[in-house]
């Protein structure tokens, strides 16, 4: 790693950015305008973000509480868990642990950065991760392996049995940092009772490790708080994406990604319920005037995107799609089947989880059915082909959310979905929808370029005659 | 010595076609996880699947996307190209992303390629850990697996078959045992390359053949020159059946003492208890024993067996491979090579393609690198 990247601790970077970024929102709109000129790589973001006004600043202040959370975490005497972007953070809230998440700390400085998090990513190689490895936990994860944040206490990840390549990146940094390592294991089947009592008994296990990690037994009350907020979120959730099977749909695309990273970071926190209500505000607002979410007016075609999003540097990607006139209605990220969600629809009306309060026991396993259907956790666990999993989840919301189009983006480290995307492909094709392929990476630009990336992304519109 | 050669170098070797001509079935399996004796309780001769003898992948890259480990894909192409004709089932057990997937793949390919559909074809869910509830699920996939087999093929597995068939292979460990003595011995009076064709033999030949075969080689072994100043060389890493870069390391003055690898005979000299009950004891064996990283959080464990593997077999120097996208083995590699050259054992590390000398000048280049290393 290069010297000067050494000088800045990567958390203290985030936490500054994230201060600067909140308060330039705070001056008037001159100061905004000239302050625009100081940011050349993040301009565009930042715009997009002024541009949904309460919604947009509400989503900062969010990152940014759970940015200094991490940076003040050992200040206050909370301990400091890394993690996982598809375990739910709700049991480390309840217990007053500050989750680290390494993809929303890869995408972050990514979109932010002009370097993105490429010197970070290279040491994790360095380290002796393979440079094949996954670049979503990689480009934080570098500075955490170089000693560039408050240290982490443990480890925790639910990855096992859904994607090794996520689940080697924990278990190769419990062994460098030499850090207890909590794994939870997942069967490739899903909602039969052998696999629920499995799931159940292994989180029952995870609380054993966490109590032993913290020294604090959970706390019923604090426990049941966290699920009430989680519900009322759960609720707020099922709104908006009931509102996003109008047509036009009049949810912007870039909400996709305050959904999801407020999920991954913030579920069971009051900020990521005051967020969503401002949401659900704006979306209601365009719904009621017939309006669509895109910045463009003009809603041209319908876009499910089967796996990930793209994390370029300046968010480019939601910049294109509000450009291109492409509604974006979701991804593997963005849906976590709780059962009121309008997406469970009749087979699939009972695979979604409840939040039951009723005693300590069926606290936990709501905690454990809700944590067996996080993204990945839930839809790529078992052969893509099989009931619940991810073509007939895909192919549901496509229809359900009236898609013109599927897009797979992700990151080549996925060992995971490049076994299948090819058959998977062939059969969305089959069911009527166009499907595009990226072989970019959605962390690392240096794979493709955003610009090659865009220019394959439109020449597939055109070509389908999608636009 | 002809039979093991083949067994070795080839899918399709003469011992199974003897077994075929018998009109019993033979199933082959993807890990080193999958209890192997199930199958021959059931009078199915298991054979572990590979890709040797590959030329090219172009039907398994229709299935597969391309960043993905080539020896899964290999093994479609071998199904593809017909190399593996004699096989009435398979069974796809997920030791790790890139093979679990061979189950859709496969599936997939069978649609546009009649002849890759097999009868029989299950796939076995691997818990990744060792606590009791998984011990427990493990049991239960087996026991599906008997059940399934049973149903099948109009047979049953009862324990006390299983309790044979356990005993027959480990009649053949207790040979591999004995065969690996003399390459631990210094200097060492058998060859790597030798050696290793026994352990790929004795997951694709059926026991008795096997046992029938070393039983011949060991009562009249070979004498190999005595070579005192060879280096002792220790293969470890991703799944490996390639003689011909053993033999590659063999020219270069050194001598190749074990191969801590899924097919080698680390994974195969552990007896399994006839006493248990045979589903406790399969587990014990094959999950909580299994030396895999798919099993995360057990590094410890595995430090400890590759020292113990050195100590025995008096390693000068260890040579880690992993097959490209691999990344459990890539990444453990450089976390064992830290700890073992903190501890003064010289190591290096290779990536290469699946199938037999793919990379032979790039890797032979590195490889007589490292063994001056050791000579210096």
């Amino acid at each position: 790693m290069r010297p000067e990247i050494r000088e800045y601790p990567f958390d203290w970077m985030l936490h500054r950015s994230l201060h600067i970024a909140c308060n330039s929102f705070k001056g008037s709109s001159k100061e905004y305008q000239r302050m625009l000129e100081y940011m050349p790589y993040f301009r565009g973001l930042m715009d997009l973000l002024s541009k949904h006004d309460e919604t947009g600043v509400l989503f900062l202040e969010m990152i940014k509480e759970i940015i200094d959370d991490i940076y003040f975490a050992h200040d206050q005497g909370k301990k400091i868990c890394m993690t996982t972007f598809c375990f739910s953070p709700i049991i480390l809230h309840a217990m007053d642990v500050v989750p680290v998440v390494m993809e929303p700390l890869t995408v972050l400085p990514s979109i932010l950065w002009k370097r993105g998090t490429y010197d970070f990513m290279n040491y994790c190689c360095e380290a002796g991760l393979s440079e094949t490895s996954c670049s979503s936990q990689r480009g934080a994860l570098g500075a955490y392996l170089a000693g560039l944040c408050n240290p982490v206490d443990f480890i925790v990840f639910d990855s096992g049995g859904v994607c090794d390549t996520n689940a080697n990146v924990f278990a190769f940094s419990a062994s460098f940092l030499n850090k207890p390592l909590f794994q939870l294991d997942y069967p490739a089947s899903f909602l039969d009772e052998k696999t629920q009592k499995y799931q159940r008994d292994d989180y029952r296990a995870l609380i054993a490790f966490l109590e032993e990690q913290t020294g604090n037994t959970l706390n019923l009350n604090q426990l049941k708080k966290s699920l009430e907020e989680t519900h009322q979120q759960d609720l707020l959730l099922s709104q908006i994406e009931e509102l996003q099977m109008l047509k036009p749909n009049p949810m912007p695309p870039i909400f996709n990604l305050f959904i999801y990273a407020g999920r991954f970071l913030c579920t069971s926190k009051p900020a990521y319920t005051r967020m969503l209500e401002s949401m659900l505000a704006s979306i209601q607002k365009n719904a009621d005037q017939g309006k669509t979410g895109l910045l463009s007016g003009k809603e041209k075609c319908r876009a499910f995107f089967c796996y990930i999003d793209h994390y370029s540097a300046d968010a480019r990607l939601w910049n294109f799609l509000d450009q291109k006139g492409v509604s974006h209605i979701g991804s593997i990220l963005s849906r976590y089947f709780p059962e009121h969600s309008p997406y469970l629809q009749d087979k699939a009306k009972n695979s979604g989880y409840q939040i039951q309060m009723q005693s300590l026991d069926d606290m936990i396993d709501s905690l454990a059915e809700i944590n067996a259907r996080s993204p990945m956790v839930k839809s790529i666990r078992g052969p893509y082909d099989t009931p619940f999993m991810w073509l007939e989840d895909s192919l549901a919301m496509a229809e359900i959310y009236q898609a013109d189009c599927m897009i797979y983006s992700g990151t080549p480290g996925c060992r995971n979905t490049w076994g299948m995307v090819k058959p998977f492909a062939r059969d969305t094709e089959k069911n009527g929808y166009p499907t595009h392929i990226m072989y970019s990476d959605a962390f690392d630009e240096r794979v493709e370029s955003f610009e090659t990336s865009s220019l394959r992304l439109e020449e597939f519109f055109q070509v389908r005659n999608l636009l | 010595m002809n039979m093991i050669k083949q067994a070795a170098f080839d899918l399709h070797n003469p011992s199974i076609e003897k077994w075929k001509k018998t009109g019993k079935p033979v199933i082959g399996y993807t890990c080193s996880q999958v209890p192997v004796e199930l199958f021959y309780a059931g009078g199915i001769l298991p054979v572990r699947l590979r890709g040797v003898g590959v030329q090219g992948l172009d039907i398994a890259d229709a299935y597969y996307g391309p960043f993905i480990c080539s020896f899964p894909k290999a093994i479609l192409q071998s199904m593809a190209d017909e190399n593996l004709a004699h096989l009435d089932g398979a069974v796809i057990a997920d030791g790790c992303d890139s093979m679990r997937r061979l189950d859709e793949c496969w599936r997939k390919a069978g649609q546009d390629y009649p002849h890759m559909n097999l009868p029989f074809f299950h796939y076995v869910n691997v818990p990744r850990k060792t606590v009791e509830h998984a011990r427990k699920w493990f049991i239960e996939e087996m026991e599906k697996l008997t059940q399934m087999l049973e149903s099948h093929f109009s047979l049953t597995i009862s324990n006390e078959k299983i309790v044979n068939a356990i005993r027959a292979y480990n009649k053949s460990r207790n040979l591999v045992k004995k065969l690996e003595h003399l390459r631990q011995s210094v200097p060492s009076k058998l060859l790597g390359a030798t050696s290793f064709c026994f352990s790929l033999a004795f997951q694709s030949m059926p026991p008795e053949s096997f046992q029938g075969q070393l039983s011949e080689f060991l009562d009249n072994v070979p004498v190999i020159p005595e070579n005192f100043s060879a280096k002792r060389i220790l293969i470890s890493g991703s799944a490996f059946d390639d003689i011909h870069l053993i033999q590659t390391i063999e020219d270069a003055d050194a001598h190749v003492v074990g191969e801590n690898v899924c097919f080698g005979p680390l994974h195969q000299q552990d007896l399994i208890s006839e006493k248990l009950d045979p589903y406790d004891a399969l587990a014990d064996h094959y999950l909580l024993n299994c030396p895999c990283p798919r099993m995360f959080g057990r590094f410890d464990y595995r430090l400890n067996l590759l020292k113990q593997t050195i100590e025995l077999t008096k390693t000068d120097g260890v040579i880690f491979q992993n097959i490209r996208f691999c990344d459990l083995h890539a990444s453990e590699n450089s976390l064992l090579e830290r700890e073992l050259e903190k501890q003064g054992i010289p190591c290096i590390r290779l990536e290469r393609e699946y199938g037999s000398e793919t990379d032979t000048g790039r890797l032979r280049m590195r490889i007589d690198a490292f063994i001056e290393r050791l000579s210096a």
